[in-house]
């Protein structure tokens, strides 16, 4: 405050900084939060990594938050949404998700990444207010003992398991199946955590092909082509694959090089073939890879009228490079919603009466009735069949849910228009 | 050492304000909320781990930018022992601190030895906290890549499990990082303290007095690997999960060293000085943000860069010598022997 100013206001230098340390104190004092009453709309607090190395799928994620709101309204649901980052950063995750229910949040949806999520969860234990998880994937997180996390996305291991029965229906639609197939996988901590869940699973899954060496490498490489080469001198007929994109780019860029054409690409559950970048470094060579993972339902209406809201919020972008970060963001959100809704009350311990009786059945990604165990886990979480068609991720399986019919083998590199 | 002896050099003034600011400290949990009784907790958690580079590059003068290191091996052993071996925490860390302490004088050995120094010695340290991760990354007795976490435990407080309230690790922490103040505060005024200062400031002219190098070396990496063990203990059973990609992260190193280069390296106040400052300028920032109504993610972190440039622009030595001289807390350099 400058000299003139306090001179006007007739305060002494003093006194400014008494005023000043007084508002520091309320601060830091904090009423209780009214909001943690009983009444009014539900406040979520949303905590996503919004800025740091997770911010691109952060802000993916948050853009539910613009459409929920309008959505959530339609479907005759009370909230207000406040928003956090956790900069990608778990100290920060488990500061804000405090500051949010200092700040009146009734409870806590996030946080994308397993680590922040577990800070996060630590907190709403303490605090008792509940946390609903859009994305992570940590089997531990529904396994350590919380009483207040409630998830409706897959853990690792079920997001193989369920890729199993839908890639022998792949097959049989197109009544060819492989013989031989290999795994090709980053070394990170999603490339990893996928393989072990897939060798933990493989021997009781009853596939019709058998398994050759794995190859694993550095997703920062900045050349597969010696990979590469390997997958295609074992003779494999289809390639299994945990990727991220720019590896995902490199690892389709060799296979063009070399010649190396499997019956397929799959992947159970990871980024990186379905990524908008993949399509427009790749273009027709993008096409036909397959993922095998949670997806929004296209042929739902909930789907659709989000995709209407989405085109006009972000009329540059398209939907289906954020659908899948929107789809379990706003599922989590409504599920919140609906929790307040039953419950008549904003109070923790009757929102988490209602979170553990939910039974959702109008959501947007594709599956059952939303529910979780005692654990807190959604065990009905499903997943689909998305192939790159038309350099677009399309929906191929579940039939009740396919726009078009999966392509299986997949053409030839030269064989595409 | 006299308690006295502790607050040698330091004005009447400077003990007002320790015990006024120690005071307010040990009150605060009763008047402020669990928000920031959870910022000043990591406050602290920094002061300490703070502290415990000082004691490698600000009292011995050897850069280490690899501490992740320590904090994730300390995270990770009582953490395995409390899962695996039902041990707890304080239990871990008669276990971990000295296998960390060795790790460091390993490592430590192996520059020194062979005349890794400066720069080079930082990369050393940078490449050891690297490759542990990646190993980390593939051992499945601790979660590998997919991470560890630990039990949920509810009910009351329970020092001895280190499993609780806010307030619970809010005053664990706080007690850590004045007996960090304090340990520092002694060894610098002991005899290795004073052979720390000479090989900081002139490493030949040291040999040249007969101090055994080697062993010094190695004692401050030491010392500064095990506290740094502890401060990795309390954070696995704080945050209830660890990830080899999040612990061992440079960015962590670099957080840790943060708080010494903006308070004043080679000072025992420099280290709590700057994590008292670094982390609340982070949440002044959001605090501002919100009110002004700024929703714009990364904005926090453009403010707060420019601020640290500001900082060290203006105090290149840190802000704790020329606050501490400045504010009357302290007697000025050259007034008093003992190192300040």
């Amino acid at each position: 405050m400058s000299s003139d100013l306090q001179g006007k206001l007739g305060l002494s230098r003093r006194q400014v900084l008494i005023g000043a340390a007084g508002l520091g104190a309320t601060s830091l004092i904090g009423a209780p939060a009214l909001a943690q009453s009983s009444g009014g709309p539900l406040k979520i607090g949303v905590l996503l990594p919004r800025s740091g190395i997770l911010a691109q799928a952060g802000q993916s994620c948050a853009r539910a938050e613009a459409i929920g709101a309008s959505v959530l309204k339609g479907l005759g649901y009370s909230v207000e949404i406040i928003a956090a980052d956790t900069e990608s950063n778990t100290d920060t995750a488990r500061a804000r998700a405090e500051k949010l229910i200092n700040d009146g949040a009734h409870l806590i949806v996030g946080a994308f990444d397993s680590g922040q999520t577990g800070a996060a969860a630590q907190v709403c234990e303490q605090r008792g207010i509940p946390l609903v998880v859009n994305i992570a994937a940590a089997p531990q997180l529904t396994e350590q003992g919380y009483k207040t996390l409630f998830r409706n996305f897959p853990t690792s291991i079920d997001l193989v398991k369920n890729a199993f029965p839908l890639m022998k229906d792949v097959f049989a639609t197109a009544g060819k199946t492989p013989t031989k197939a290999l795994f090709l996988h980053a070394n990170d901590t999603f490339g990893m955590a996928n393989k072990a869940a897939w060798d933990k699973l493989f021997p009781d899954a009853a596939m019709p092909f058998s398994m050759l060496e794995p190859i694993s490498y550095d997703p920062k490489a900045q050349d597969l082509s010696v990979e590469v080469a390997k997958a295609k001198a074992s003779g494999a007929e289809l390639v299994i694959v945990t990727t991220r994109a720019a590896d995902a780019i490199l690892i389709v860029r060799e296979m063009v090089k070399q010649r190396f054409e499997p019956q397929a690409i799959m992947s159970p559950g990871s980024p990186g073939l379905y990524d908008e970048q993949f399509y427009k470094v790749l273009g027709k060579y993008s096409d036909y890879a397959t993922t095998i993972l949670p997806w929004y339902d296209p042929k739902g209406s909930l789907s659709q009228q989000v995709q209407a809201e989405f085109g006009k919020l972000f009329p540059r972008d398209k939907f289906e490079g954020h659908a899948f970060n929107i789809g379990c963001t706003l599922d989590a959100l409504l599920v919140a919603a609906d929790a307040h809704k039953r419950a008549g009350s904003t109070a923790a311990p009757a929102l988490l009466d209602a979170l553990r009786a939910t039974k959702l059945d109008t959501h947007m990604m594709i599956g059952p009735a939303i529910t979780f165990d005692a654990k807190g886990q959604n065990v009905n979480f499903s997943s689909a069949v998305v192939q790159n068609l038309d350099q677009r991720p399309t929906v191929v399986l579940p039939k009740g849910s396919a726009e078009k019919a999966p392509v299986f083998p997949v053409p030839g590199w030269q064989a595409r228009g | 050492m006299a308690l006295n002896d502790l607050f040698a050099g330091v004005t009447p003034r400077g003990k007002i304000a320790f015990t006024a600011g120690l005071g307010a400290l040990l009150l605060l949990p009763e008047a402020a909320n669990s928000y920031w009784i959870s910022i000043f907790t990591l406050i602290f958690w920094f002061a300490y781990v703070g502290q415990a580079w000082n004691v490698m590059m600000g009292f011995a003068g050897q850069l280490s930018l690899g501490h992740a290191l320590y904090v994730g091996l300390g995270g990770y052993g009582a953490a395995a022992l409390y899962l695996h071996l039902g041990l707890g925490p304080w239990i871990g860390m008669l276990v971990t601190v000295p296998i960390c302490a060795i790790v460091g004088m390993i490592i430590g050995w192996l520059g020194f030895r062979f005349g890794v120094r400066g720069v080079h010695f930082a990369l050393l340290t940078i490449a050891c906290a690297e490759f542990t991760r990646v190993a980390f990354d593939h051992i499945t007795s601790v979660g590998g890549s997919g991470g560890l976490f630990l039990p949920v435990v509810s009910g009351g407080n329970n020092l001895w499990a280190l499993r609780g309230a806010p307030e619970l690790y809010y005053y664990t922490m706080l007690v850590l990082a004045l007996g960090a103040l304090a340990l520092c505060r002694i060894v610098t005024r002991t005899r290795l303290g004073y052979f720390w200062l000479a090989l900081r400031e002139n490493p030949d002219a040291a040999a040249a007095l007969g101090i055994p190098l080697l062993r010094v070396k190695l004692l401050a990496v030491g010392l500064s690997a095990g506290m740094t063990a502890i401060g990795g203990v309390f954070y696995a059973f704080y945050y209830n999960n660890l990830f080899p990609d999040q612990i061992f992260s440079m960015g962590r190193s670099i957080e840790i060293l943060l708080g010494p280069i903006i308070g004043g390296i080679g000072t025992v106040f420099g280290p709590i000085l700057g994590a008292m400052l670094l982390t609340p300028i982070g949440e002044a920032t959001n605090l501002l943000l919100e009110a002004l109504g700024v929703a714009l993610p990364g904005t926090k972190q453009v403010i707060y860069g420019l601020a640290l440039v500001l900082i060290i622009l203006l105090r290149p030595a840190g802000i704790w010598p020329w606050l501490a001289v400045k504010a009357g807390l302290v007697v000025p350099p050259g007034d008093e022997e003992a190192p300040q």
